[in-house]
């Protein structure tokens, strides 16, 4: 089937004689409302689209979640910008920037860039993905277990530039997200660890409410001590009314980089299974910050920073999808619950899928396309409902989000989520005092089981063998393990460039600065 | 001072975990026998080794950041804990684990209401009566909503009529 004909194919799937695209139109209402609901996320948000979809065709299935799941990651812009509270975890780093645009009475105009942002990224991605999604699928499986490790430890190795004025306080909460990580049974060898004699925690601990009480029950919990309260005033000015402001061309031109790299790197970020809309955020915000002409501004409120990550967690969507499609492999734990959807239809997943039915591709590409369009218009809308909903008193809108918070953790049917989210909650009152950061904290939670994954497989693949291993051989096989294919040998070495730039960055600016002064 | 105590109980407890908890079963010997994997106690063990060492670092830095303040005592850590026990935070948390803690006896339905009319009056709510309407109806808009609409399971609670009205709810639509 040619590019055209699947183009075709792939509008017909979306039109589907008016009907579906009615229900695209209703997925993202849905997806946008479920992301910016603060403890909903985009994964959250897909599961329970899969209650609308059990009497449709597989196709349709397909276009419906596509539409919940990238909606949903925009959508967690709105509550990120007007409440400080991310709706999906990938617009964390959209709160750096949103939040405190939002308080100088500039909501209108953060939401404005974060949704042309996500829409540019958005629509990046599904057209690179159209064109490239064979080849680029080919790159992602001939990817090793050393490789993989790299590319998550690149994330990890982000936390050092989180914070740069408290480096060592940041290591400590990402080494903490780490040992979070560690509990439950082991990847390998299925021991239990860390889980002090509780059958609860032996699958691990639970993610969803670790971040609900973070990043929502924190905020609420701190609300008690301050005076003056979160406010229409304070979060999105004139009373709660936000007016959704596009950026003008002479803003969006000085943006244009911003946006081109991290569309770039969020979609080849999100075709990496495991590592999705998350890591391609912290990573592009980073990144721009590194690169920027005036870095201290980010953090500050400069629509650099929310176009960096609104642009490439949209285009991360457009990653995840090519190797769920063509290789069978779920690009993070959306696509899971769409690989599980279509498992239930009876569809085999994987490469013999674009051959035997490309539809597929082309629906879910063309859905994307048409979802990143039309979801800028319903964003704008639910902006001015979420803007209004910070009009009413804090007194009644911090035990809503309470309430969200609650039946966010419970979803999974267990109460122990309920109990997480508390202490996760409280604890989240204790880092803000011991100075941690808890960015840091999640991003090592997220991380640390896929890190160690990889590591451990890796290792066991590692050349190096020997019945008697000295200390030696161990070093050695460590060593093949991070360093023994091209890929993983230069990703390593930008990860340790990375994890040093604290400590060389400071010299460098020394010499530099003397040799300026000779001159 | 708080700082402190903070990274010091830290300190303690991963050496407590290093010695006692790091594997919670043995790990079986056919496993073992394998050169090549890795031995599950490694990664774990690895970044306990690593934040000891962050937060032994860090405790030096907080008595030298610290060195001459009076506020940097026991003294008055103890009386700054006392104001804290009296805050609204500490309240604000106590209404939380309570919540968590009837959430399944009681049901959602119940424990949405108190836990919204208990965190309402703590941030200053003056008329009660309007308050405790709000969070009986939204309560149930929550339920109905969630649980009947979407799908999304909520706890019932254990006591008969509680459970009876929570599945009435959720029989509505």
């Amino acid at each position: 089937m040619s590019l055209g004909e699947m183009f075709v194919s792939g509008l017909s799937a979306v039109w589907g004689g008016g009907t579906m695209f009615l229900m695209v139109v209703v997925a993202i209402v849905l997806g946008t409302i479920f992301g910016a609901l603060p403890g909903v996320s985009a994964t959250m948000a897909v599961a329970l689209g899969l209650t609308f979809t059990y009497t449709m065709g597989p196709v349709p299935a397909i276009v419906f979640l596509t539409a919940i799941y990238c909606s949903s990651i925009t959508g967690g812009s709105i509550t990120a910008i007007l409440f400080k509270i991310p709706g999906v975890p990938s617009s964390a780093p959209t709160t750096f920037d949103g939040y405190p645009m939002a308080q100088r009475g500039e909501a209108g105009k953060a939401l404005g860039v974060a949704l042309l942002a996500s829409a540019i990224g958005g629509l990046f991605s599904a057209l690179i993905m159209f064109l490239l999604a064979t080849p680029l699928s080919k790159a992602a499986l001939a990817f090793g277990n050393g490789d993989m490790f790299a590319i998550t430890f690149l994330g990890l190795s982000i936390l050092i530039v989180l914070d740069t004025e408290h480096i060592l306080t940041t290591i400590i909460s990402g080494l903490l997200g780490l040992l979070l990580a560690c509990i439950g049974q082991d990847p390998m060898a299925g021991v239990a660890r860390l889980t002090f004699g509780q059958t609860n925690l032996l699958s691990g601990m639970e993610m969803i409410p670790v971040l609900i009480g973070l990043f929502a029950v924190t905020e609420v919990l701190k609300q008690t001590t301050t005076k003056k309260r979160l406010s229409a005033e304070d979060g999105v000015g004139n009373k709660g009314k936000v007016n959704t402001k596009m950026p003008s061309m002479k803003e969006l031109w000085s943006i244009k980089m911003t946006l081109l790299r991290c569309s770039i790197v969020g979609t080849v970020v999100g075709i990496l299974p495991g590592a999705g809309a998350t890591i391609a955020s912290f990573m592009c915000y980073t990144m721009e910050n590194k690169l920027s002409k005036y870095p201290e501004k980010f953090g500050t409120g400069i629509i650099d920073g929310i176009a960096a990550s609104e642009a490439s967690n949209n285009a991360a969507t457009g990653g995840a999808m090519v190797p769920l499609l063509c290789l069978g492999i779920p690009g993070g734990n959306a696509a899971a619950v769409m690989a599980s959807a279509l498992a239930l239809k009876g569809v085999q997943m994987g490469p013999r899928l674009l051959n035997v039915q490309p539809e597929f591709l082309s629906a879910t590409f063309i859905t994307m396309i048409v979802t990143n369009i039309l979801m800028v218009i319903v964003a704008i809308g639910i902006a001015k409902v979420f803007a209004q909903i910070l009009a009413v008193p804090y007194y009644y809108l911090g035990p809503i989000i309470l309430l969200l918070a609650m039946i966010g953790s419970f979803s999974e049917g267990n109460i122990v989520g309920v109990f997480v989210m508390v202490i996760a909650g409280i604890l989240g009152i204790v880092v803000k005092y011991m100075h941690l950061n808890s960015a840091a904290i999640v991003l090592g939670l997220v991380l640390g089981g896929m890190c160690e994954k990889y590591f451990s497989q890796a290792f066991q693949k590692a050349h190096i063998v020997t019945a008697e291993m000295g200390f030696g051989d161990y070093v050695a096989k460590v060593f093949e393990s991070l360093f023994g294919s091209p890929i993983s040998a230069i990703v390593m070495t930008c990860c340790i460039l990375l994890l040093l730039s604290p400590i060389y960055m400071p010299l460098l600016k020394k010499v530099t600065g003397k040799g300026k002064q000779a001159a | 001072m708080f700082e402190l105590i903070c990274n010091v109980l830290l300190l303690v407890f991963l050496g407590y975990t290093y010695f006692t908890h790091v594997l919670e079963a043995k790990v079986p010997k056919s496993y073992l026998k394998n050169p090549n994997v890795l031995h599950p106690s490694v990664w774990p063990k690895l970044i306990i080794i690593l934040l000891v060492i962050c937060l032994v670092i860090n405790i030096i830095k907080i008595f030298k950041k610290n060195k001459g303040n009076p506020e940097f005592s026991f003294g008055a850590f103890a009386k700054n804990s006392l104001v804290f026990l009296k805050s609204k935070m500490f309240i604000g948390m106590a209404i939380l684990v309570i919540a968590a803690l009837i959430l399944e006896p009681l049901g959602f339905v119940v424990t949405a209401a108190l836990l919204m009319f208990a965190y309402g009056m703590l941030l200053g709510e003056k008329i009660w009566w309007r308050l405790a309407i709000i969070s009986c109806v939204l309560a149930v808009f929550l339920h109905i909503a969630f649980s009947g609409l979407l799908g999304v399971s909520l706890p019932r609670g254990t006591v008969p009529f509680l459970r009876d009205f929570s599945l009435f709810l959720e029989n509505l639509f």
